[in-house]
């Protein structure tokens, strides 16, 4: 009969608590489980190309950065050594030849100095200082892929006399600013990478083809350029 | 895309897992674990037709549980409507009625779905197997119990540095020794009687059967909240004779029963729901950004 | 006098103890009247409450056998939690909706309310009867599952550590710690999903402890959905705070304690907070309504307690409504701040009807509930003590003023390395099935 024995309305109270804390750990594993398959995508395209960050990694001792992504490396009694930065290589991708200007004739800061060819379109560079070239890297003429390998060590361009050294310097970013300045063309790029993810082709060779043409297949010049500031 | 035979049988893996727990707790058992097993709650019906107003159940009730003695002999008492204190767990009240003074002890109701014990955070106040409600230590001094009390019982020491909660515990230690309740054993004009409360019901009907006219046709306590341990007999309507007579048939946890069931059930939910939110605002915060970073 | 936090550096224990030590001393005038006046109310207060343990519950507080709860839960916990939703409510704004216009009050909101939650528990403590016996319902000392108190306690304590580890980025700023910074900032937004879930359950708990109070309390305040209105109003109540604080606390303050940028941009946010009030309360009055109709007791409305009821749903619920509309439609930032104020009051006054006035409406005035002066005192202790918390750390968290130069760094790297991933996500899966996803997704 009603009423005569105790009913605990409560009685499973305690086990649904229980459940319900089990579920809420059930459930953030369960939101992690569901992001992680694409996570494991990424690490594996993380083993084929380099850490993205690493791309726009500067060696910040004793180097001085121009816009136009080249670097001025000064070497006392107004000697400079001068080469392209790791992003402008793999902005551009595979180099088929570089044109360097004759030793002896003069570049000046800011105005183009040397060329990089690249299939059948040729790109401009912008030279960091004023002067008189010394000497140039006659080993990346014969191969020019090697780039890539050592662009601030080995890689090196040329040798300029700059009687303007110091002035010069006083124009390009070093230390936290170029860290800064490498940060914005970061934050620039990713943003167009995204919006023309789209166009990317199948054959997965992102960096090996540059990043540029990622971009845009047709008009990945247009893009170095405006990186460059070439255009 | 196609999804590799791993992923497959993680995702089949979490969601065995998530249902396995639901398997584990299949209901049947767990209602049979809310009802004590085939032990009927021991009562006390009042006959306040019977009652003398000696007050002989409130000495034995002090002197059953250390409590300061009362005056019984003292007549003045009944001037007033006192109520139970901290200090007097059973008292007898007088009324003056339609059909003359009517005494009615009053005490703790013991229900059968008490409010306090589905107040108490602790259980310190427990439903016991025999049927009386008690306090235990455990307490907090929250007085909670208090606030969800349908007849205002349990009294709490406020002018103690360890105050305990006092009620009538209807002589539990007195019960588990096969002893009836001191004031039941005490009362000379047999007003209180002790037994099953099933039985305690029959009784009383009879006796309105038996005495047609002499009682009010109502038995307060078989389902005044539920139900109570404490049943009541009356010559005169209930509201006379002090008793609460809106409380309704609902058993009082009833009342929070709802919002204690949307509990889990919101717990569940919500942060499934903000994770949700959150993850979109995420992805549009950053088709923003990136819009500002393009432009 | 003038230094910035930004500046510290910790790397051994010395080194902290010396940063506390000169973080310990008070920064301003000590002698001002503000401070003679609320310390000589702790001091008293502090000995009432050593009285009130030695002696007990009853030598300090009025409550009886018929008012079993005083103003230290009717007022001090019932109110205080009430006024502490601003911290889930604008929590939820800024983490969960990444409203970033309303970043600089965050932690205004979270502080206050992860204050209010640690100093209301404490007031707990001191209206517990057997206070030693605090942690039963926590430690196990029996689960008193079923009870809505045991969900609330519950609640409390882990919406006290989800506001604790939501504001633990100020005090890692303040500290210098960079790595542990990193670590709780990365804690937040689950920290916010939990605490808004918290906040929901026992703001609509604390309602659902009256439930059982049936017929104590008076029909025009008893329903059953108190705990929808308990939450709802929350919600206004909160904000309201919110208002009143930065409003306070951007004029008081001195000028390094605060960031230019974020006091400028508060006139705007009060104005949009004011919105939010209105549009919350225009919710709340016809909830009401929909209660006193589903109740039927409208023929109560003409009586004593009928009036106090209009009083509440009217003057100060309904008026400071109209207020806060008129200063949003207006763009006037006055007529919200006095609403902000008319609002508290009315919350205040909701949530001692439901413990004090309204409880046992009927007994006639000698046996109603009036607190001792004692127990203001300590109550008015309690609060004031909790100002003093709350500005010795705005002067010296940054709270009001710009997290340092790092934090900001810190957080934007975590931004970028977040896009990087997802950019990295997406060449991945052009790779991984020919560029079509992409354009999936973009469709």
């Amino acid at each position: 009969m009603d009423g005569f024995t105790y009913v605990d309305i409560f009685a499973t109270k305690g086990i649904e608590y229980l459940l319900v804390i089990s579920g809420l750990l059930f459930f953030a594993y369960f939101w992690r489980f569901l992001s992680r398959p694409a996570v494991a995508v990424y690490r594996e395209y993380a083993n084929v190309f380099p850490a993205i960050s690493d791309w726009f990694h500067l060696p910040l001792e004793g180097m001085y950065f121009h816009q136009g992504h080249s670097w001025a490396k000064p070497e006392g009694d107004n000697v400079v050594r001068v080469g392209i930065d790791d992003f402008a290589q793999k902005l551009v991708g595979k180099i088929d030849a570089i044109k360097l200007p004759q030793v002896g004739s003069q570049v000046s800061q800011g105005e183009k100095a040397w060329s990089l060819q690249v299939g059948s379109k040729s790109i401009d560079m912008l030279s960091p200082v004023d002067g008189k070239i010394l000497d140039i890297n006659e080993s990346l003429l014969n191969s020019p892929e090697s780039i890539g390998k050592d662009p601030y060590g080995q890689s090196w361009l040329m040798k300029v006399q700059a009687p303007r050294v110091s002035a010069n310097l006083k124009n390009l970013l070093s230390g936290g600013l170029a860290r800064k300045w490498m940060e914005e063309v970061r934050e620039k790029l990713l943003a167009r990478m995204n919006y023309n993810l789209g166009a990317v082709s199948q054959d997965g060779g992102v960096p090996v083809d540059g990043i540029a043409k990622n971009i845009d297949r047709e008009r990945w010049d247009e893009i170095v350029r405006e990186f460059l500031l070439v255009s | 895309m196609g999804i590799d035979r791993r992923t497959f049988l993680k995702c089949l893996g979490t969601g065995v897992a998530l249902a396995a727990p639901g398997c584990f707790s299949l209901p049947g058992k767990l209602e049979a674990a809310g009802v004590a097993a085939n032990k009927e709650f021991m009562g006390v019906l009042v006959d306040t037709t019977r009652c003398v107003g000696c007050r002989s159940c409130e000495l034995a009730c002090a002197e059953a549980h250390n409590l300061p003695v009362p005056d019984v002999g003292d007549a003045s008492a009944f001037e007033k409507v006192r109520d139970t204190s901290e200090k007097q767990w059973t008292l007898v009240n007088r009324y003056k009625t339609e059909k003359g003074e009517i005494f009615a002890k009053k005490q703790c109701m013991h229900c059968n779905q008490p409010g306090c014990v589905a107040a108490c955070p602790v259980k310190a106040m427990e439903k016991r197997e025999e049927g009386p409600v008690t306090w235990d230590t455990n307490c907090m001094g929250c007085r909670y119990c208090m606030v969800s009390c349908p007849f205002d019982i349990p009294k709490f020491e406020h002018h103690s540095a360890a105050p305990k909660l006092q009620k009538c515990n209807l002589c539990w230690e007195r019960l588990q020794k096969g002893e009836k309740p001191a004031c039941v054993e005490a009362c000379p004009a047999e007003a209180l009687t002790f037994g099953a409360r099933r039985n305690l019901i029959e009784e009383a009907n009879r006796r309105i059967y038996k005495n047609s006219g002499e009682y009010a046709s109502h038995i307060y306590g078989e389902h005044e909240a539920g139900g109570t341990g404490y049943l009541y007999l009356s010559s005169v309507p209930f509201e006379q004779i002090g008793f609460r007579t809106d409380l309704g048939t609902t058993a009082y946890p009833e009342y929070t029963k709802g919002f204690l069931y949307s509990v889990p059930v919101i717990l569940l939910l919500w942060p499934a729901f903000l994770s949700g939110v959150s993850a979109i605002t995420k992805r549009k915060d950053k088709v923003r950004s990136e819009e500002g970073g393009k432009r | 006098m003038n230094r910035t936090t930004t500046a510290v550096q910790i790397s051994s224990l010395k080194d902290f103890l010396v940063f506390m030590r000169s973080e310990l001393k008070p920064k301003g005038k000590i002698l001002t009247p503000f401070n003679v006046i609320t310390g000589s109310v702790i001091l008293l207060g502090a000995v009432l409450i050593l009285y009130r343990f030695f002696m007990g519950l009853g030598s300090v507080v009025h409550s009886s056998s018929e008012y079993p709860w005083g103003i230290w839960i009717g007022f001090i916990v019932m109110v205080g939690v009430a006024f502490a939703g601003g911290a889930y409510v604008t929590a939820f704004i800024v983490y969960v909706l990444r409203g970033e216009k309303y970043h600089s009050i965050v932690r205004m909101a979270v502080l206050n309310g992860f204050l209010a939650y640690v100093f209301y528990a404490g007031a707990i403590l001191l209206d517990l009867g057997r206070w030693w016996n605090i942690a039963n319902p926590l430690i196990g000392n029996r689960f008193g599952v079923n009870s809505v108190l045991f969900l609330v306690a519950w609640h409390f304590l882990l919406y006290m550590l989800a506001q604790l580890v939501e504001i633990s980025p100020a005090f890692a700023e303040w500290l210098g710690l960079k790595k542990a910074r990193k670590f709780l900032a990365s804690l937040t937004l689950g920290a916010v999903i939990a605490g808004v879930t918290l906040s929901t359950l026992h703001q609509s708990g604390l309602g659902a402890l009256f439930l059982m109070a049936k017929w104590k309390i008076h029909p025009l305040w008893y329903t059953e959905f108190i705990p929808l209105l308990f939450f709802v109003s929350s919600i206004y109540a909160g904000l309201s705070v919110v208002i009143f604080i930065g409003t306070v606390s951007f004029r008081v303050f001195e000028k390094d304690r605060i960031d230019e940028e974020y006091r400028r941009s508060w006139d705007d946010i009060i104005i949009d907070l004011g919105n939010a009030c209105a549009i919350t309360m225009f919710v709340y009055f016809f909830l009401q309504i929909l209660v006193l109709v589903h109740g039927k007791h409208w023929s109560l409305l003409n009586t004593g307690m009928g009036y106090w009821y209009l009083t509440e749903l009217i003057g100060l619920l309904l008026i400071p409504g109209f207020l806060f509309s008129w200063g949003v439609k207006s763009g006037n930032p006055a007529p919200i701040r006095i609403a902000a104020v008319l609002t508290m009051i009315g919350v205040i006054i909701n949530r001692v009807d439901y413990s004090i006035i309204a409880y046992k409406w009927y007994l006639p005035l000698s046996e109603r509930y009036i607190p001792s002066w004692m127990e203001v005192v300590i109550t008015l202790a309690i609060v004031f003590t909790m100002v003093w918390v709350f500005i010795w750390i705005v002067n010296r968290v940054p709270i009001l003023k710009k997290p340092p130069q790092w934090a900001i760094e810190q957080e934007q790297e975590e931004e970028s390395v977040e896009r990087a991933v997802a950019l990295g996500l997406q060449l991945g899966l052009t790779m991984a099935d020919g560029g079509s996803s992409i354009d999936k997704e973009k469709k």
